[in-house]
């Protein structure tokens, strides 16, 4: 038993790499389909956007990059879709700097694909990348078109009718933030607190602790923390449209449902690590108390 | 059967290449580390140059220099910055830099106080006036602990006997919040595994064994 412990306690952590690999991969390979059960915060986001008006405008900011794609791209193409499907016109934009507008670029091209009558600069627009986010948002509030004079593909927003009559961010009814760090902090504290215009955040698992503190604080609409969140929209919005149910159940594509299967795999899988290595800790303590005595 | 095209091949690589760590520290893992440097750097530059120092400063001027001459100003500071290279009148730098600091604590000053102090501050004023299920399992629990821990950390006066207790409540309040932070985070990392798995098993070994 003590040649056991000992064992379990000096155990090549490649071994634990090797396991979480097997049970993040296994699942990829063969769904198992786990449901996904939704949270007030999901739901209050999603409510919200339901409750909008076709013609309405939403602001999605792409403020997150590469590293937490898994995260964010199905939270981001959730509420891209719900808007289309709902005919509320989208305004898109990126304050992360490191890829944040390829992702908006791929999102945007990825989603429009799926509703062909879509035209851009009437029904959306993609206005680019801006460094210097808290300083742009408060140009937002003022005038628009001095913060973004062009769109990502060069055209002067007075030439996009999307942008007639919108000059300031107090005319758009909600800001959707998809973000991975402290970009999202920045809509609630420059936007929300000093022009009033509601946000949602979509964050990534690390950074949603932080941003509870702003949801229960009334400064929020509702919040999408992590892929749990994201698959709960997806969820919803399955049940909310026939259509989408469809789509999320049939595309070989990456989902934030699909990968919550390899999520609670491996959350059981630690869970049984911390037990495990607790006890091992806990016996082989007594067992060298024991022989001390 | 379509194979996967180079630029997959060329990201499996580099997943593989970053991943080949978790075994050991290995020339791959070092050559995708530098890559991802180089390219993130440079890609930082040319976005910045195409997407801000174009559209908002060089086209205002070249269009229309009088309505827009007071962009000079801006453009200058930002190229003052870069006087730190020269020794001889580095000092200029600094001018630029104190304006970009003034202006940074401008905006976060009251972007601190109405966007988190105040709004939170005003939320944490909880009424426990009622004794129905709400009060006891959240408002008292959520008073408490925002008392203790605010306890925790007053650090002006000796704890005695009484405050080590409230500031051990403190604690308790701490290490649950940490114990939830920890939760999300793992959950964050697994997300990122996961993408990347995705993209090994359906994005190149799919296609390649012809289930693609």
């Amino acid at each position: 038993m003590a040649g056991m412990l000992d064992k379990l306690l000096s155990l090549d952590r490649r071994w634990i790499f090797l396991l979480v690999l097997l049970c993040v991969g296994t699942p990829i390979v063969m769904p198992i389909g786990l449901p996904v059960t939704t949270t007030g915060s999901t739901r209050a986001a999603f409510d919200y956007i339901e409750s909008l008006k076709p013609g309405n405008y939403v602001w999605i900011s792409f403020d997150y990059g590469p590293s937490s794609a898994p995260e964010n791209d199905p939270m981001a193409e959730a509420f891209l879709r719900q808007c289309f499907a709902k005919k509320i016109r989208v305004i898109v934009c990126a304050f992360y700097p490191l890829g944040g507008l390829g992702l908006a670029t791929n999102s945007l091209a990825k989603v429009t694909a799926e509703y062909p009558n879509l035209r851009y600069g009437e029904d959306y627009v993609n206005l680019g990348y801006k460094d210097g986010a808290a300083a742009v948002m408060r140009r937002l509030g003022e005038d628009i078109a001095e913060a973004f004079p062009a769109d990502v593909r060069g055209t002067p927003l007075a030439q996009l009718p999307i942008m007639k009559g919108l000059r300031s961010i107090r005319q758009v009814q909600l800001v959707c933030s998809v973000a991975t760090g402290v970009i999202g902090e920045y809509w609630i504290t420059q936007v929300h607190s000093q022009i009033g215009t509601p946000i949602i955040i979509g964050p990534t698992a690390v950074a949603a602790p932080k941003y509870y503190a702003y949801l229960n604080a009334g400064q929020l609409v509702g919040m999408l923390g992590g892929m749990k969140g994201a698959a709960e929209y997806e969820k919803l919005l399955a049940a909310r449209y026939p259509d989408m149910a469809h789509f999320y159940q049939s595309t070989r594509g990456f989902t934030a449902t699909k990968g919550m299967d390899g999520q609670t795999v491996i959350h059981a899988v630690i869970i049984l690590f911390i037990l495990v290595g607790n006890v091992a800790y806990i016996m082989s303590r007594r067992a060298a108390q024991k022989k001390g005595a | 059967m379509q194979l996967p095209g180079l630029e997959t091949w060329i990201a499996a690589f580099l997943t593989l290449a970053c991943m080949s760590f978790l075994y050991k520290d290995n020339p791959f893992f070092r050559f995708a580390e530098s890559l991802f440097a180089g390219i993130s750097l440079g890609y930082f530059i040319g976005i910045t140059l195409n997407q801000t120092l174009v559209p908002n400063l060089i086209q205002p001027l070249h269009r229309d220099f009088a309505q827009n001459w007071d962009l000079l100003v801006p453009g200058l500071l930002g190229v003052l910055l870069y006087m730190r290279y020269v020794p001889k009148i580095g000092w200029i730098s600094r001018y630029a830099l104190s304006i970009y600091v003034a202006y940074y604590i401008g905006l976060d000053f009251t972007r601190r106080i109405h966007g988190e102090v105040l709004p939170q501050l005003a939320r944490a004023i909880v009424p426990l006036t009622r004794f129905d299920s709400h009060t006891i399992f959240y408002s008292l629990i959520f008073s408490l602990g925002v008392f203790s821990v605010l306890i925790y950390f007053f650090f002006s006066k000796e704890q005695d006997a009484v405050t080590r207790r409230i500031a051990r409540l403190g604690i308790w309040f701490l290490m649950i919040s940490f114990g939830a932070a920890f939760g999300f985070t793992v959950m964050g990392r697994v997300a990122l595994l996961i993408g990347r798995l995705n993209f090994l098993i359906l994005d190149w070994i799919y296609p390649m064994v012809g289930l693609g």
